[in-house]
């Protein structure tokens, strides 16, 4: 038998038995045998060696865990079935203890065989029960009589007669279920009938009822009607009402306002609200610009004619400077002639008269020549001052008109 | 066989489940006596005795004076089921009578028997649900019932109870909706009567379809009815094979159909052919309500359309022997032949 294994550490690793010196086996059997000792070391007998077919075995995987619960319980049985085993052997009849000063011994007993040699005679006899019988029920089993028999006399009527004392009770019960099913019964009729009563009047009552309840609800029904019917009509007149007064206050007002209007209409009017729009864009835009255009219009007139006076300034300025010129000329030739003459008178006096003449007829041929172009110039700077002078006149009143 | 000789021999007990009678006055205040006793089998052998022996109406008002209805209140919270089933039998027995029903309300017993609504033993409910309709009954038992807020309660159990219960519960709610059909609205009674309208027991639709015409009497229930679709399955109801249910399905339409809302669905759920061939039917209720469904339904401009083709069908009813059909007739001929 496998020793019991310690109990299982908690590891990595155990071992599965017990490391142990191998022993010799016993060649008889000892009284008491320790049973934590190994009895053998036989393979064919180890138990973790696997024997026959292996189909049906129930084999735990390598690596779970064995179940703590199951194994105790193994090892449970285990140690119960060492306990039977031993308490086996401690009954086997054994031979008695030795007495006292002796000693059991080992004996090879062969040689106090001895053979029994007078046989007994024998003989062999048979039977054979017959065929079963039909038996017949065994009788009641009646104990023998014991004590001692004692009679007494009893007369007719003296003993207890069923039918004369049941009749009294039994004439009571009959006579009281009797009544009572009679009183049930009559009361169930009685019920039975108030209901059938109760039926037929609530059969009319039903009907009455309803009969009232639908007057009820037609009468509701009418009056309602009736209420709207009241409720429209006055609806009605309500609008009419309002209507009139509509229409009235309509008239009123337009007969009111009829004077309103043109009045209201001169006045604004008159307050210049309504005007003509094209007589105000005329006022509003032409005109300005018109005063514009005449504004620049005389600003270049008016530089033309100070250009025109520097022009003569210069003209008169140069004529001037040149007739100054002229006067000097002249005064210093009548000088050199008055000198030339009294020279002259004071050579000869004829001589100094007609040079005087010539030299006052050249003067007066030069003046007008130089003279006529500036008569022309003025004349012609002047001619159209006129004209632009008068032409915008002419152009405003012409479009005047026309607004007008 | 019967012979004048008697046994000396005074018999034994007879019938040893219930308690022998004393003699004449002495019996009810015997049974009263026992009634509060403290052994268990004693209580249940009186109220055994006191079962039978109330079923004679002359006896009701003797126990009445001797204060049994007490007794049997306190026996309503026993824990024992034989003594709370006979106790609620005895007051059942009670309440079939005027006297019996006035100290119902006189002890206030109905809250107490309510109670027993809810025991796991159904004979317990049955018989107690039998005195509460028996009580029911009567408008001031019915008023006591919508008092103990009930109402709500029983429309509750009609869900869930056995259908013989169902019945009984049925006729209790029409009573009390015959005093008070808010308590019902506000319950939602009327979802849970449309849909036991399709309940494979004659007696249940018919007393369904009772319950729905008395839920529907105010305005309330009848927009009920209709919201909840309940018109369509009357409708259905018309064609059932039994009198009674088609009396009461006839009878809910013509409740239902007064609103206008409700003239129209039943219109639109096809309505005026079923009701026109009730009107010949044999059970006389059936025509009454047909034809006061029908004058209604000719109230709105469509009804009255389709039903001038039928006119002469429903004048021939003029002429019935039941005085209440003749009205119903004249007045739907009526209705159908006005002309604005």
């Amino acid at each position: 038998m496998a020793a019991i294994l310690p109990p299982k550490q908690q590891g990595t690793y155990t071992f599965a038995s017990q490391p142990r010196a191998v022993r010799q086996r016993k060649k008889y059997r000892d009284g008491e045998e320790d049973p934590n000792s190994s009895q053998y070391g036989n393979i064919m007998y180890d138990r973790r060696i696997v024997r026959g077919n292996t189909y049906a075995q129930h084999t735990l995987p390598a690596t779970a865990q064995p179940d703590p619960i199951e194994l105790q319980r193994q090892q449970e049985l285990r140690r119960r079935a060492m306990a039977r085993k031993r308490a086996k052997e401690q009954l086997r009849p054994r031979s008695p203890e030795a007495v006292e000063g002796r000693k059991h011994i080992d004996v090879q007993t062969e040689l106090y065989l001895e053979e029994l040699s007078d046989r007994v005679e024998e003989a062999d006899v048979d039977t054979q029960t017959d065929a079963f019988l039909d038996r017949p029920p065994s009788p009641m089993f009646i104990p023998a009589k014991t004590g001692v028999d004692i009679e007494t006399q009893i007369l007719e009527g003296e003993l207890f007669d069923f039918d004369i004392e049941v009749k009294p009770i039994l004439e009571v019960l009959v006579g009281k279920t009797i009544e009572q099913s009679l009183l049930e019964v009559m009361e169930e009729e009685e019920l039975a009938n108030l209901r059938a009563q109760q039926r037929a009047f609530e059969e009319l009552r039903n009907a009455e009822l309803v009969e009232q309840q639908r007057l009820e609800e037609q009468e509701r029904r009418h009056r309602e009607e009736k209420e709207r019917r009241m409720k429209q009509q006055r609806e009605i007149l309500r609008k009419e009402k309002e209507t009139a007064d509509k229409i009235s206050a309509r008239a009123f007002s337009q007969s009111y306002l009829a004077d309103l209007v043109p009045s209201v209409f001169g006045t604004l009017s008159d307050n210049g609200y309504f005007y003509d729009p094209v007589e105000r864009d005329c006022e509003q835009g032409f005109m300005p610009w018109l005063m514009d255009r005449v504004e620049e219009q005389l600003e270049k007139n008016v530089n033309g004619r100070t250009v025109l006076d520097g022009i003569l300034r210069a003209v008169v300025q140069s004529r001037h400077e040149a007739f100054k010129k002229l006067e000097d000329a002249i005064r210093q030739q009548q000088l050199a002639e008055l000198a030339a003459q009294q020279i002259a008178e004071e050579k000869n006096r004829p001589v100094s008269v007609e040079g005087s003449k010539a030299a006052t007829e050249s003067g007066e041929t030069e003046k007008p020549e130089s003279e006529k172009p500036a008569e022309d110039e003025t004349a012609a700077v002047t001619e159209p001052d006129t004209e632009v002078e008068q032409e915008p006149e002419g152009g405003v009143g012409e479009e005047e008109q026309q607004e007008e | 066989m019967a012979k004048t000789v008697i046994s000396a021999l005074y018999p034994p007990q007879i019938d040893v489940t219930r308690t022998p009678l004393a003699y004449g006055d002495r019996a009810i205040p015997r049974l009263n006596r026992e009634l509060n006793d403290d052994t268990l089998l004693t209580r249940q052998r009186a109220v055994r005795s006191l079962c039978d022996h109330l079923h004679d109406p002359e006896h009701i008002a003797e126990a009445l004076r001797e204060g049994i209805p007490t007794s049997l209140k306190k026996l309503l919270k026993d824990p024992d089921i034989t003594v709370r089933q006979k106790a609620t039998e005895s007051l059942y027995v009670i309440a079939q009578h005027a006297i019996g029903r006035d100290a119902f309300l006189e002890h206030g017993i109905i809250v107490p028997l309510s109670k027993l609504f809810d025991d796991k033993e159904d004979i317990a409910r049955k018989n107690a649900h039998l005195a509460i309709q028996m009580i029911s009954e009567t408008t001031i038992g019915a008023e006591g019932i919508v008092n103990a807020k009930l109402v709500a309660k029983l429309v509750d159990k009609l869900k869930t109870e056995h259908d013989e219960i169902k019945e009984l519960i049925l006729d209790t709610l029409h009573f009390c909706m015959r005093v008070d059909t808010t308590n019902a609205l506000n319950a939602n009674a009327m979802q849970v009567y449309t849909d036991l309208l399709a309940h494979e027991l004659t007696s249940v639709r018919a007393k369904t379809a009772r319950d729905i015409m008395d839920l529907s009497v105010p305005l309330a229930g009848k927009d009920f009815a209709v919201n909840v679709g309940t018109v369509e399955k009357l409708i259905g109801l018309l064609q059932d094979s039994d009198p009674v249910v088609r009396a009461n399905a006839a009878g809910g339409l013509m409740t239902i159909t007064i609103t206008t809302k409700g003239k129209y669905t039943a219109i639109n759920g096809g309505a005026i052919e079923p009701l026109v061939n009730l009107v010949d039917d044999p059970n006389s209720e059936v025509r009454a309500n047909s034809l006061k469904a029908l004058t209604c339904l000719s109230e709105a401009p469509e009804g009255r359309a389709t039903l001038l083709t039928h006119v002469e069908k429903i004048k021939t009813l003029m002429h019935d022997p039941i005085p209440a059909v003749v009205k119903a007739a004249t007045i739907a001929v009526k209705v159908i032949t006005w002309k604005p």
